[in-house]
């Protein structure tokens, strides 16, 4: 096994939309076998750095390795290697559950026979086989987040790379997601995940950095970057939110 | 901070209340914010502004002609259908080609403590800011120059009353309906549906123009006048023809269908009211499919339709089988599949069987007048339907929009991408290809060609794969996510439009040698026609997927992102 390298590290990555800067050089270092939180308030750049780390965006500067393999390099082994689940893109949304993974299956070169039985194991854990013949775009939100997940999972990648996997997912979904992605993180594989929402990072992240403006700015353990503190704190803190309003809304209590 | 709750919880009176004058701002406000630092926008309103003034000169002069002339016998016929198609276009245009300018969208003011009077005032009377209401009342000032000169100041007067009434009518209806449409349409399956029978009917506009044309020249004008005073007495054509009436001493029948013109636009408006709460709230809800069960076997049997049952479980395959399912459940790609077989069928049967002389086949019908056509000018009408044809595939990866990146994440060697593409789109057009060639030959009475269309089809068709390969790797834009299979992205379209433009000629100029070999060839080219095209277009295809597929294997994450929409 590659022990000696990181599951996923970035190198001074950048990225300028229109002259706004929106990446401004992240390194980082995900530990194999870590469960990695990457938070940051909108617009920090979150999504940017994982499209850029796992080959959907090209960097202007900067490299990323998946298990010590260049995703710009020699993306066909890299990509190999990772499940991703990108936020804001749309599926193939035209297809049943089944299809879109038997497609996804089919499109990473995995054996039919396999495709076919991960598939219904997948659909029936998620709770997704009742849906039969719907087509994906008539899901709710909350299905489509988990056929997501399930197209990342399917063909057993070492490193997951999941953007915002708990936006707009029902409290009974999200426990779900959550307990297959301990699982799988349980049996060695690695999970790399951005989110606004301390409480999941804080339960289920065993290493957390905070993004904001386009670069890192805490990186560590969760214990070390806490600190004592709650999460949420040192986050206003770092992002530099403003906490308390004084008399200038006066109005609101009538 | 917390306060008792008083049950006193009646809200402040507005201090102002709000008017149409509003509506009117909030509306040049958006335009204008949408022009700034636009130069390209600015550009292109100023060119549909231009063209709308164009089209308002030709309505105008058309509605005067009888004034100018000063002979009032088709005044009512020019003024009731001319007036009556105008009513009609503005229900129907908006639906197939433009789409409906909400530049208010119904739905922004969902939340606004209005009363529903005030939204349809303000609505409606912003609406007639736009620069085809401009175009429509200079076009129909030609009927009031009509009424005037042909009966003096009072019919003119008549005339302008009538014309306004007429103007508000159109918006109304316009409104009404596709207010009503947007309620319809909420759910995906009707919208799919409808998106359908608009392509069919936008497809079929060409055709039936061409007919049109060729009836009216047959036409008997008495009749027609007899129709037209029909129509007059209906909300179509009555605004339009109150001022000829007055003209023509029918005074008594001016109030009378200024009173059917009145009522109709009443009714309008209140059901454009009712069916506007109803496209309020439904912004919100998607509305939900019904479940569709019946299972059988496993994913990847679920996967492949029986189109693409042949292929093989592997990655190509894939790639087929999804592609063949959109082509069939994407209501975008299936309107422009029908438009494919439509305009395949209907331009070379233009081009070979009438020869241009409609009166042949209004008289001795459809297989009288072959003798026409040869072997060259079959060869370039199949031209022009393998080229059509293949351009469909221009913006391919436009189509799949941000869901593309599956395959970038996947990592789908171009190559395989492209040919797979290709494959499942000519799942589709190959039978249709066949049927042209098939149904060209019989109408022709001339079996012997269907080697010569089928080679000359399949060869331009590969060849216009080829090309058109490359363009959807080099030239891809984004499609607006809607289920408008219609809507373009305002502005792209331009530029857009000339680079298929180009894509077209190209595929034309790579199938050129099968015109050549038709010329040169004489009979034994139709023999030979029929194995030399599809080799042609099949090893175009190949070499354009081969050489394609390694530009695409250096771009995807760029490709990715110029079909991504931007929101």
């Amino acid at each position: 096994m590659t022990v000696e390298h990181p599951a996923l590290a970035l190198r001074g990555l950048a990225k300028r939309f229109d002259g706004t800067v929106a990446v401004a050089g992240v390194d980082l270092d995900v530990p194999a076998g870590s469960f990695y939180g990457l938070l940051g308030p909108n617009g920090a750049g979150k999504t940017t750095t994982l499209s850029m780390a796992v080959g959907l965006l090209r960097p202007d500067a900067g490299s990323a390795w998946v298990l010590g393999h260049d995703v710009w390099q020699d993306p066909v082994t890299a990509k190999r290697l990772l499940g991703v689940m990108p936020d804001g893109v749309r599926l193939f949304d035209r297809l049943t559950g089944a299809e879109l993974l038997a497609y996804n299956g089919l499109l990473r070169g995995m054996d039919p026979a396999v495709v076919d039985q991960r598939a219904a194991e997948l659909l029936d854990v998620l709770a997704l086989g009742d849906a039969g013949r719907t087509l994906v775009v008539d899901y709710s939100a909350g299905m489509k987040k988990k056929i997501g997940l399930a197209c990342a999972l399917l063909h057993g990648p070492r490193v997951l790379v999941l953007d915002e996997p708990f936006e707009a997912v029902d409290p009974v979904s999200a426990a779900l997601i959550r307990d297959i992605l301990t699982r799988y993180a349980a049996g060695g594989g690695t999970v790399v995940f951005s989110s606004h929402v301390m409480e999941v990072v804080e339960r289920l992240c065993s290493h957390v950095a905070i993004l904001a403006g386009g670069t890192i700015k805490r990186v560590g353990t969760i214990d070390e970057v806490r600190g004592g503190r709650s999460l949420e704190q040192v986050f206003v803190e770092v992002v530099g939110g403003r906490t308390a309003t004084g008399e200038e809304l006066s109005w609101l209590s009538q | 901070m917390a306060l008792p709750v008083s049950a006193d919880v009646s809200p402040a009176t507005p201090v102002r209340s709000v008017s149409a004058r509003h509506f009117v701002r909030l509306k040049l406000r958006v335009m204008g914010n949408n022009f700034r630092g636009q130069g390209w926008r600015i550009a292109m309103f100023i060119g549909g502004a231009l063209l709308g003034l164009w089209f308002a000169a030709a309505g105008f002069f058309l509605f005067a002609a009888p004034g100018l002339a000063g002979n009032g016998r088709y005044a009512v016929l020019i003024a009731a259908a001319g007036g009556g198609l105008l009513v009609v276009g503005w229900l129907l245009l908006p639906l197939v080609f433009f789409g409906v300018d909400e530049t208010l969208d119904p739905a922004r003011f969902a939340l606004l403590p209005l009363p529903r009077r005030t939204l349809v005032t303000g609505l409606f009377v912003a609406a007639l800011i736009s620069v085809p209401v401009l175009a429509v009342l200079i076009a129909s000032s030609g009927l009031v120059l009509t009424a005037w000169s042909l009966g003096g100041w009072s019919a003119g007067l008549f005339a302008v009353v009538g014309v306004l009434a007429g103007i508000l009518l159109c918006v109304a209806a316009s409104r009404a309906v596709t207010s009503a449409f947007a309620t319809m349409l909420r759910s995906r399956r009707v919208r799919d549906l409808a998106a359908v029978l608009l392509a069919v009917t936008a497809a079929l506009i060409g055709p039936l123009q061409v007919f049109g044309l060729a009836a009216l020249r047959e036409a008997d004008w008495t009749r027609m006048t007899g129709v037209a005073t029909v129509i007059g007495w209906t909300p179509l054509g009555a605004p339009w023809t109150v001022g000829i009436d007055v003209a023509q001493g029918r005074v008594w029948a001016a109030p009378v269908k200024l009173l059917i013109t009145v009522v109709a636009l009443g009714a309008l408006l209140a059901w454009w009211s009712r069916s506007l709460e109803s496209a309020m709230v439904g912004a919100a809800s998607a509305g939900k499919a019904p479940v569709r069960r019946g299972v059988t076997g496993g994913a990847v049997a679920q996967l492949f339709p029986r189109v693409a049952g042949w292929a093989r479980r592997d990655r190509f395959g894939a790639l087929v089988a999804r592609e063949a399912r959109y082509w069939w459940r994407d209501a975008r790609r299936r309107a422009n599949l029908i438009t494919i077989a439509v305009v395949g069928i209907f331009v070379p049967v233009l081009i070979n069987v009438t020869g241009g002389d409609f009166a042949a086949m209004n008289d001795e019908g459809l297989t009288a007048a072959t003798s026409d056509s040869s072997p060259v000018v079959v060869t370039i009408s199949m031209l022009f339907v393998g080229v059509l044809a293949a351009v469909t595939l221009a913006n391919q990866f436009g189509f799949d929009g941000s869901a593309y990146a599956a395959n970038v994440v996947a990592g789908v060697p171009g190559r395989v991408e492209l040919r797979a593409r290709m494959t499942a789109f000519s799942l589709y057009v190959l039978p249709m290809l066949g049927v042209v060639a098939v149904v060209l030959s019989l109408l022709l009475s001339r079996p012997g060609w269907i080697g010569l269309t089928i080679g000359a089809l399949v060869a331009t068709y590969g060849a216009g794969l080829a090309v058109n390969s490359l363009v959807s790797v080099l030239g891809a834009y984004s499609l607006p996510e809607t289920s408008n299979p219609f809507a373009m992205n305002s502005g792209a379209g331009l530029a857009k439009g000339l680079l298929t433009l180009l894509a077209m000629l190209a595929s034309a100029v790579a199938a050129v040698p099968m015109v050549v070999a038709a010329a040169l060839l004489g009979d034994a080219w139709l023999w030979l026609a029929l194995p030399v095209g599809a080799a042609y277009g099949l090893g175009a295809a190949l070499l354009g997927a081969y050489l394609a597929g390694d530009v695409l294997d250096r771009r995807l994450p760029e490709l990715l992102a110029t079909v991504t929409p931007r929101r």
